[in-house]
């Protein structure tokens, strides 16, 4: 059963807010940002028709050369104010989303950015992150990480 | 991704006493008595536990008759708590190197 799980976040950046927005919809720029450290985006693999219904699409790799394809559609474009992006399940690492982006000029040359991702789960997932699952699953995230660390040093 | 899979292995993990059993294998393997010890309740009450933890692949069984040690199928938890933090750290992660290329583009 299809649920929505919500994910928030804010930033402040010591940018105008043109530079923020441009980050987000010019290729060479967001390829510069965009992912996990550890991954990096070629230029030449992102995708964007920054307007509402165009396609944005880009691949990452990792320093081992894991391919992480990525494709979304923009749904809202209001420069330089605010991005709708609906990220399809089946084109993602992910179960599907649909991320917001807010950005506000501060006035003083700094910007705050708000993301807001809907993102799709099931009421099992969504019951099991209320229900403070996180303390166990950290706990034996760092287990798997340090397991995960030491196979690699010994590689 | 098999989101059937991660639903049956996120219902599995909703029950605090299979989530502390998983706690428990992520220090070693262990028999059912043994993982039967902390909880008051009985060994068959626990072994069904396991079962659950079992078809939702987070516990494999080892093939010792008598004794069925547990063991931690770390893949699938990994990929199940991967899942609920891996979005949330993939934004993170991107709005920090943000942060640092807007940095360098006012500096430039």
């Amino acid at each position: 059963m299809a649920e929505r799980r919500e994910i928030a976040m804010t930033r402040e950046y010591d940018a105008p807010r043109e530079e923020v927005w441009a980050a987000w919809t010019e290729p060479a720029r967001l390829a510069t940002w965009w992912g996990k450290r550890g991954w990096h985006v070629d230029p030449a693999t992102v995708e964007m028709d920054v307007r509402p219904g165009g396609r944005f699409a880009l691949t990452s790799e990792d320093a081992r050369g894991n391919r992480m394809p990525q494709s979304a559609v923009y749904r809202e474009v209001v420069a330089p104010e605010r991005l709708v992006i609906d990220e399809p399940a089946a084109d993602n690492w992910h179960g599907g989303a649909v991320t917001t982006v807010t950005f506000t000029d501060l006035g003083d040359g700094r910007t705050r950015m708000e993301f807001r991702a809907s993102i799709a789960t099931t009421e099992e997932m969504a019951q099991t992150a209320a229900g403070g699952v996180a303390d166990t699953l950290d706990r034996l995230g760092e287990h798997l990480t340090t397991t995960e660390h030491t196979e690699e040093q010994s590689a | 991704m098999a989101t059937d899979q991660l639903s049956t292995t996120y219902a599995a993990l909703s029950d605090p006493t299979r989530r502390a059993i998983l706690a428990r294998l992520a220090d070693g393997d262990a028999t059912v008595n043994q993982l039967a010890e902390p909880f008051p309740m009985s060994v068959q009450a626990v072994s069904k536990h396991i079962k659950v933890l079992e078809r939702a692949g987070l516990v494999a069984r080892g093939r010792d008759a008598q004794l069925r040690p547990s063991r931690l199928e770390a893949a699938a938890l990994e990929e199940a708590a991967g899942w609920l933090d891996g979005y949330r750290r993939f934004w993170e992660d991107s709005f920090d190197r943000l942060g640092d290329h807007l940095a360098k583009g006012c500096d430039g």
